[in-house]
């Protein structure tokens, strides 16, 4: 019983991790917290109904093909239409412009495909598969090795390429990477772009998971907590800090109550701001004066 | 020999690996004007941090009239008596010259919620005594007819000015400057340094100084300290201070010294 | 400067006007506003005074809300004794939210405050024995002296004036020393600490402002709608007020009601997109956030509007 809730919650982690990866990706590469990226997430999975909806006929894949271009160019839009110009304004005024950024996204999808649930075809076999005792679910699988897959590409490309290092060098002392010859704008632009094909990404991965409705973005926030729970800097933490987060909401969820999951994982959230708000991977900084 | 108004004694402040002061131990007399100097990144801004509490010392005491002040919020040491100034100015850029002076002594001219909600005779009263006394500081730093200048818009120079009469408006016993004379033209620093003897002579108030530049501090300290990578090189008057060969290798490398030295 | 009464007798007269002259739908409306702009009124204090960003007014606003009828459906608390009881309770909430602040700013601030929202909406979904579950729970009527007042029409009485007051004090305070204090707070929390301002406190009374306003306007809120439906206290309604804080003006307390009008009468001009007012909203916040970030009260005539009535109420300079 505890090993079957233990690898089915490995499940609802990664989806967590993966989201959680892409918040650390904006983050550590622009220092900007993008509390519209679950609505991304979302809207990347309705731009694959949307491909289809718009070429009749159109086979699952190419339309998963279309909507991850559409989403880079999405990345391009955002960076380019909104964080740039906002690149001097104040902090408040990034967060708010993230916050709106999602809830345009929530609401045109609302607005033009309709509040109700969607239908999403699964990418691999929901039929679960025994390995040792426990059921195995391949769609679910997919999941994992696609998240530790992405942080290991992630990972390799900051901590071990010049590249890597020129993004980490842009962000903490822009004019010493311009300096340097690192064209700042150019590295944020990558990062958004990367940054929102892999919500679409992480979209037509969950979508047949969790309902596909415009709310589902609200999955951001689990996404945060994990984030927050591994330390927003470290991508390693965000992976561990999901899957914690997954096993932990499961644990509650069989053993406690299962309407005190969610309330679990705010708690969480609330707690590791207070106590310990650099993560379990993170480092503390004090501000310089 | 009269009790430090200041005393600092072996304070040490991490940030992770790095040791940004190394059990360093510092007096200001009361009534000097006390001057610290040293090299990029040896530790002086962080000094000035620790004092008032912004950064935690990970070792030693700081005393203020005799009575522990480290580990005390920021607002409780100013309450105290210790103001300063921000090498990178920290003003509040969008409210006006007067109002940035006001935020400072609107402690002195207390009123309670309701008072402010009513607006009467007794809060006009109150307010106008409050505005007299920033336009008297705004005047003494030379800043009459900048009262209703937003921060953020005055030249460089006004706004190191501005810092500093803020900081007066906490009434302060003990002044800290973080390179106050930073960016500024000869004749400005000439005005900053006759504010800064007259402050003395005619307020009372003992300043620690902070600079890059030998020749500004030289002409108006008594004392000078050098801090290089955290720990604190010499310390003596300002002609001890100029010939100490440790300073001078501090500032012009090795090679240097040797070459003043033979 | 006899501007200052006569406008002051001109709202007056409006203000008994109003009930004579329109029919009871703009009435309800007009309702709507203030007890909006109370909400938003919060936030212009504890976000665009003191830079504090709060996602949470929504749970403040659910909590006076149902605070005030559960007191009322319960125990038979009436109303108008139970509205500023939970609103203190509320702002006794809302102060210890504030001491987060010690730890937390910016975007973890953002997060935590969400998090307050959800696990209050979760709370009362759950809590179904005291709020009637996810089908929520019909709100109590507002009596006053053996009257019981239903229609906007009538709370129009007590919501308009209560608005009208609150906003008036928010004014003035704002134009003192706690205003100043807050903006500085905003502008360098560690240029206030140094100078001398307890910067946790100043924070922690600007949250339990908002919470106590948020509380307020959610208890007002109550009667007006009649029902309580705990999926509308949600994010989204959270963004909700903030976006029309950012429209009217974050720092402005008429900022606060020229966005809730905003916000309030446009889905009456857009009657034939009711499916698109989400979206439009939406792109509002985003537009204004982006090309006029001070809000529509820091439009030219209205701020020199504005300034003309102020000569005559702030100390003279
Ligand atoms: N908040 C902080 N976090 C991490 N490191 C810090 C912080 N503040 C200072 N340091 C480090 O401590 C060392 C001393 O810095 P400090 O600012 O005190 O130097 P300084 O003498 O004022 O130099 P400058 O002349 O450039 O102003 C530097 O290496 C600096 O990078
Ligand atoms: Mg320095």
């Amino acid at each position: 019983m505890l090993a079957q809730v233990l690898v089915s919650s490995v499940t609802a982690g990664a989806v967590y991790a993966l989201i959680a990866l892409g918040f650390v990706l904006i983050h550590k590469g622009t220092g900007v917290v993008h509390f519209g990226y679950g609505d991304q997430v979302t809207f990347g999975a309705y731009l694959v109904l949307i491909a289809q909806m718009a070429v009749t006929g159109l086979p699952f894949w190419p339309a998963v093909f279309i909507a991850l271009v559409v989403s880079a160019l999405l990345g391009a839009l955002i960076y380019g239409g909104f964080m740039w110009p906002l690149r001097n304004a104040s902090l408040l005024a990034k967060i708010i412009a993230s916050l709106a950024l999602g809830t345009v996204l929530r609401e045109f999808v609302r607005a033009f495909m309709g509040p109700n649930a969607w239908p999403f075809p699964f990418l691999l076999s929901q039929t679960a598969v025994p390995v040792g005792g426990v059921l195995v679910v391949p769609a679910n699988l997919a999941i994992v090795g696609v998240s530790l897959g992405i942080l290991a590409i992630l990972f390799l490309l900051f901590e071990k390429t010049l590249f890597g290092k020129a993004i980490m060098a842009a962000c903490d002392n822009r004019i010493g990477a311009s300096l340097i010859g690192v064209r700042v704008s150019h590295v944020f632009l990558l990062i958004w772009v990367v940054a929102s094909v892999l919500a679409t990404v992480a979209g037509v991965l969950v979508a047949p998971l969790l309902t596909l409705s415009p709310d589902m973005g609200l999955i951001g926030i689990k996404g945060f907590t994990a984030a927050v729970l591994g330390g927003f800097n470290s991508l390693p933490g965000a992976v561990l800090g999901g899957i914690l987060l997954g096993i932990l909401e499961a644990l509650v969820g069989t053993y406690i109550s299962s309407a005190l999951k969610d309330m679990i994982s705010y708690g969480i959230l609330i707690a590791v701001i207070l106590i310990r708000p650099q993560g379990l991977l993170g480092g503390l900084l004090v501000k310089k004066v | 020999m009269t009790e430090a108004l200041l005393r600092i004694e072996n304070v040490s402040v991490r940030f992770g690996g790095l040791v940004a002061l190394d059990s360093v131990t510092l007096e200001v007399a009361p009534g000097s004007i006390q001057a610290v100097i040293g090299p990029n990144g040896a530790g002086k801004s962080t000094l000035l941090n620790v004092i008032t509490g912004l950064y935690t010392a990970s070792g030693g005491s700081i005393l203020f009239r005799g009575e522990r002040i480290d580990g005390r919020t920021p607002h409780a040491i100013t309450r105290r008596g210790i103001a300063r100034t921000f090498q990178n100015t920290e003003l509040f850029g969008e409210m006006t010259a007067l109002e940035n002076v006001m935020i400072s002594l609107d402690r002195f001219y207390a009123y309670g919620g309701v008072t402010a909600a009513w607006q009467g005779r007794h809060y006009r009263q109150i307010e106008t005594s409050a505005r007299d006394e920033a336009r008297e500081l705004l005047a003494l730093v030379g800043l009459a007819g900048d009262e209703n200048e937003a921060a953020a818009t005055l030249p460089f120079g006004k706004q190191r000015r501005l810092e500093i009469a803020r900081a007066l408006a906490t009434r302060p016993g003990l002044l800290l400057l973080d390179e106050p004379a930073a960016g500024l033209r000869a004749a400005e620093i000439d005005a900053l340094n006759r504010i800064l003897l007259d402050l003395r002579a005619q307020r009372q108030i003992s300043i620690l100084v902070i600079d890059h530049v030998m020749p500004l501090v030289m002409a108006i300290s008594d004392r000078i300290a050098v801090l290089n990578f955290g720990r604190k090189i010499a310390e003596g008057t300002p002609d001890a201070v100029r010939r100490s060969p440790d300073v001078i290798a501090a500032y012009l490398g090795e090679k240097a010294a040797h070459a003043v030295g033979s | 400067m006899p501007l200052r009464p006569l406008l002051f007798a001109a709202a007056i007269l409006a203000f008994f006007a109003a009930p004579q002259l329109l029919p009871e739908f703009y009435l309800f409306q007009i309702c709507l506003i203030a007890g909006t702009a109370l909400a938003v009124l919060g936030l212009v204090v504890v976000t665009g005074l003191a830079g504090q960003i709060s996602l949470a007014q929504s749970a403040f606003v659910a909590l006076g809300g149902y605070g005030a009828s559960i007191l009322a459906a319960s125990w038979g608390v009436p109303l108008w004794a139970g509205i500023p009881v939970v609103a203190v309770v509320v702002a006794g909430l809302g102060f210890l939210l504030g001491q987060m602040t010690l730890r937390v700013a910016g975007h973890y601030l953002a997060l935590a405050t969400l998090a307050v929202t959800a696990i209050v909406q979760l709370a009362l979904i759950h809590w179904e024995a005291l709020t009637g579950g996810a089908a929520g729970m019909a709100v109590p009527p507002f009596e006053i002296m053996g009257r019981a007042l239903t229609s906007g029409r009538e709370l129009y009485y007590v919501i308009v004036p209560v608005t009208a007051l609150f906003i008036l004090t928010a004014q003035n305070l704002i134009a003192s020393r706690f205003g100043r204090a807050l903006t500085a707070i905003r502008q360098s929390e560690t240029a206030a600490e140094a100078m001398g301002l307890d910067v946790l406190r100043y924070k922690a009374a600007a949250f339990a402002a908002s919470a106590f306003l948020g509380a307020v306007a959610g208890g007002l809120l109550a009667p007006l709608s009649t029902y309580l439906d705990p999926a509308q206290y949600g994010i989204t309604y959270a963004i909700y007020f903030l976006a029309i804080a950012v429209v009217g003006g974050m720092t402005s307390p008429t900022g606060a009601v020229i966005g809730s009008a905003v916000f309030v009468l446009l889905p009456n001009y857009l009657q034939a997109f009711q499916s698109y007012l989400g979206l439009v909203f939406a792109l509002l916040l985003l537009g204004f956030i982006v090309l006029r970030p001070n809000g529509l009260s820091s439009l030219p005539w209205l701020r020199q509007a504005g300034a003309l009535l102020h000569r005559t109420t702030g100390p003279k300079p």
